[in-house]
């Protein structure tokens, strides 16, 4: 189409301006071109021409303008939108020049002010730097339109598509009809018949044919073999078909094959069919053969074991930390998970040559760790049990006592002859032995022991065992020679001595420490003399006078002989210095003052009364110790009276009760005999003699305030007074209310108003001396004339 | 080639020249490159539809000329 032509110069023309625009104008043209072809081939060419007209009008236009402003431009190509609004086509045009103008507004900055935007070149610029490709600036569909610039759409003509369709399908229809033909044109159809298969002449002369191929076929075979034979190719001929052979599969490539069962899933006798194991297309790894049966037991019994619900972890399980075969196991943490993050691992086995498996090794290492578990040792301990109070036969059998030999303690025998000079000290000791009192150990020997050392007073007291006795006490060598003169030795055996040796190390102990508390007593019984002293001869001076033929009595003996012996006195134990004190005391007094014989025979009563009494009583204290003392012995004895009697108090209910002390008598402490005795149970009558007095009884209650009270309150006051509470808040307040009220309407006068207008009125008058008084304010404002106004 | 108007209504219009196969993505650079800010910063929006950076314009059916309302985030 010339037309066209000239349109696409004209527009390549234009787009010299921009270079771009080009692009465009290229692709346009083409499918503008087709669709004058079937549309407007009439109004094509008329079309066209117009356009041309138009446009170059516009393009003069536009030249004319040059770098204009965009509205300018939009306005020119709006302007020429509106002109040729039917004609599709000419879309393209203006959406070139829209290009163009576009184009034109982008190089320069903007008249709208606030839209900025960047050319085409520089925005390819900041492209490339950022990476991506340049623009595609010939690629613009413009077909939608925009929402500012709506444009028709393409008319969709039904017509020509469904020729089209039809047109497709009836080619697609032809071809296969043309294909099936093909294939089927092989096929012989019932109507067809080869010749040879009536006539019986032509059949003979078919098989003979075919007969005659066999044979040359066969030949030829031969030939060929003999021709290998010749040439020596005939070997590798067959090696080529005995490879064939050899490559069939057989038993022997089983072997190196993983099984994935455990070897003991396997039983004797039976046959399982092993396949292979799915696994992916692309997955180069080894192939596993498995039995489909096995897999679904022991997926099921997996399943089973998981449904069983079993703690994944148990806390207090005893895990050891050595496996069967006596290996460390190793530690892990979360266990449980291993499964899951690293994957299952099946048993497996490896098939050995020639394909079998007999698991051998898997039978060794059970045997081993049988074998290891029965060497195995439990650290768990022996369980306690109960202990036997007798002595099992085992035992018995280690008790017996080794026959030692006895070895003969021969202490060489000083040749001393047993004399009776020797004799005589021995003969002193046992003169006044106690042969077991009870006294023996006690105070007794240690005083005796101080007195040693003051005068000379009988050796002490021994103890049984003689050979102690006459050991040295200071002594601290073992086993000491015993002093000349005691007996002999015995032969013993080495046991008995060695018992010997610990009782006499233990009583050495006691001995010393009962010296040590001598020692310690000694130094202050050594004090106490001494004072004692003093004081004895005071009183020796004081009691010289009346030594003389009187019998002396002093107000604290004899008050302590009234008192009676003290039973328990020094039994407790704890009384070591009192006792020795008061022995010592006795002591004195009696070498002091022979002749006071009161004291003595006191004391003598007192010990031998302390001797013989057996107590149930408490001790009693003894009163000349204070007052202290004194009274404790009368409140023992019930002579004083402390039990506190018992007196409630009420608390004084809202000032009801003045009386702050008010005490509720208890009708049951009258108990004692005497009080009860004056208690009258008897019949009792009236008085004969007031026979006709009849008291007019008139009891009057009143209130605080001094109110005489009505029945009614009366009884209210004794109500709260009885139980102790008066009423509450309310109450109280409407009852003070009420008496106000009382008091008011008492004060109230009779012959006047509340308010007394009465009084005020006189007063008034007596004010105004005048019998009357007016009642309004002014004499003005009460005028006739001003209320009719 | 399409022209994408971008308005902030704040002062902000930009006229961006891109294709049609470029992501939103490619178009906030751009953006960004003409606004002087990031382009992770930028939100392109039409009303409540928030456009999403791997979708290309031509997915979304931006044409040219379209008006995309510009938020920063």
């Amino acid at each position: 189409m010339g037309s066209s032509k000239k349109h696409r110069g004209e527009k390549e023309a234009a787009g010299t301006t921009a270079a771009a625009g080009t692009g465009g104008a290229t692709e346009q043209p083409p499918r503008h071109r087709e669709h004058k072809k079937h549309k407007h081939r009439s109004g094509g060419s008329g079309g066209s021409g117009g356009e041309r007209r138009k446009r170059s009008r516009e393009r003069g236009g536009e030249r004319g303008s040059g770098r204009r402003g965009a509205e300018a431009e939009a306005r020119s190509s709006t302007h020429g939108r509106e002109r040729s609004q039917a004609e599709p086509s000419e879309r393209r045009v203006k959406r070139e020049k829209r290009d163009d103008g576009y184009e034109a507004a982008a190089s320069s900055k903007t008249s709208s002010g606030d839209a900025s935007s960047l050319s085409i070149e520089e925005t390819n610029k900041l492209r490339a730097k950022l990476g991506l490709k340049p623009l595609e600036v010939n690629a613009i569909k413009k077909e939608a339109g925009t929402k500012e610039e709506p444009v028709t759409a393409d008319v969709i003509n039904p017509m020509a598509l469904r020729q089209r369709e039809e047109l497709r399908e009836k080619l697609a229809a032809a071809k296969e009809k043309r294909l099936l033909n093909q294939k089927l044109g092989k096929i012989k159809t019932l109507g067809e018949d080869d010749p040879w298969l009536d006539d019986t002449a032509a059949w003979i002369e078919r098989s003979r044919q075919l007969q005659k191929e066999k044979d040359l076929a066969e030949k030829r075979a031969k030939l060929l073999e003999e021709m290998d034979q010749e040439f020596g190719v005939s070997t590798l001929v067959e090696e080529e078909f005995g490879q064939r052979r050899q490559d069939l599969y057989s038993a022997r490539d089983l072997q190196g094959l993983t099984v994935e069962h455990a070897i003991d899933s396997f039983r004797e006798g039976e046959t399982m069919i092993l396949t292979l194991k799915d696994k992916g297309v692309l997955q180069e790894e080894e192939d596993v053969l498995v039995n489909v049966n096995l897999v679904d037991k022991e997926r099921a019994e997996k399943n089973v074991e998981l449904r069983k619900k079993k703690p994944d972890y148990l806390p207090y399980a005893e895990d050891e930390s050595v496996d069967d075969l006596a290996q460390q196991k190793p530690r892990s943490i979360l266990s449980k998970y291993d499964e899951e993050l690293e994957g299952e691992r099946p048993h497996s086995f490896r098939l050995e040559q020639g394909g079998t498996a007999d698991g051998l090794r898997e039978r060794e290492l059970e045997e081993i760790r049988a074998k290891l578990r029965l060497q195995a040792q439990s650290l768990s301990t022996v369980g306690p049990r109960l202990a036997s109070e007798y002595l099992t036969p085992e035992e018995m059998v280690t008790f017996k006592k080794t026959k030692r030999r006895v070895k003969k303690i021969r202490k060489k025998e000083k040749e001393v002859v047993v004399r009776a000079d020797d004799l005589l000290p021995l003969g002193d000791q046992t003169q006044d032995g106690d042969f077991g009192s009870r006294l023996r150990g006690r105070g007794r020997r240690r005083v005796s022991e101080v007195e040693e050392e003051k005068e000379p007073v009988p050796q002490p007291l021994p103890s049984d065992d003689t050979r102690v006795e006459n050991m040295d006490i200071s002594d601290e060598e073992e086993g000491g020679a015993p002093p000349p003169g005691s007996p002999q030795v015995l032969e013993e055996d080495e046991a008995e001595l060695e018992l010997q040796k610990q009782l006499e190390k233990g009583r050495r102990l006691r001995q010393l420490q009962q010296l040590q508390q001598l020692r310690d007593s000694g130094e202050k019984v050594v004090e106490i003399v001494k004072k004692l002293e003093s004081r004895q001869r005071g009183w020796e001076e004081d009691e010289d006078p009346e030594r003389k033929g009187a019998i002396v009595f002093n107000a604290t003996s004899e008050f302590c002989r009234t008192l009676g012996e003290i039973p328990t006195y020094g039994l407790a134990g704890n009384r070591e210095e009192q006792e020795e004190l008061m022995d010592f005391e006795r002591d004195e007094e009696r070498s002091a003052n022979g002749g006071s014989e009161s004291d003595g025979e006191e004391n003598i009563g007192w010990s031998t009364f302390s001797a013989s009494s057996t107590t149930i009583l408490d001790e009693e204290p003894i009163v000349n110790r204070g007052l202290a003392a004194a009274l404790l012995l009368c409140q023992n004895k019930g002579l004083l009276e402390t039990t506190v009697q018992k007196v409630a108090r009420v608390k004084a209910p809202n000032k009801s009760l003045p009386s702050a002390v008010y005490c509720i008598e208890d009708k049951m402490a009258i108990d004692d005999k005497y009080s009860r005795r004056e208690e009258y149970r008897g019949f009792t009558q009236d008085f004969k003699e007031k026979d006709g007095y009849k008291p007019d009884v008139k009891i009057e209650y009143v209130d605080e305030t001094g109110r005489k009270l009505t029945p009614k309150e009366a009884f209210r006051q004794l109500s709260h007074r009885f139980h102790g509470k008066g009423s509450g808040k309310m109450k109280t307040e409407r009852r003070m209310k009420k008496l106000d009220e009382e008091a008011l309407l008492k004060k109230m006068s009779s012959s006047d108003t509340p308010l007394g207008t009465v009084a005020l009125l006189q007063e008034k008058q007596k004010a105004q001396k005048t019998p009357y008084i007016v009642l309004s304010g002014s004499g003005k404002s009460m005028n006739a004339n001003t209320i009719t106004k | 080639m399409i022209e994408v108007v971008c308005n902030d209504r704040l002062g902000e219009k930009v006229r961006v020249k891109c294709n049609t196969d470029d992501t939103i993505g490619d178009l906030k650079k751009l953006i960004a490159a003409q606004t002087g800010t990031r382009w992770n910063k930028i939100v392109l929006k039409k009303w409540y539809t928030i456009f999403k950076d791997h979708v290309s314009l031509g997915d979304y059916e931006i044409h040219d000329g379209m008006n995309l309302e510009l938020y920063y985030q």
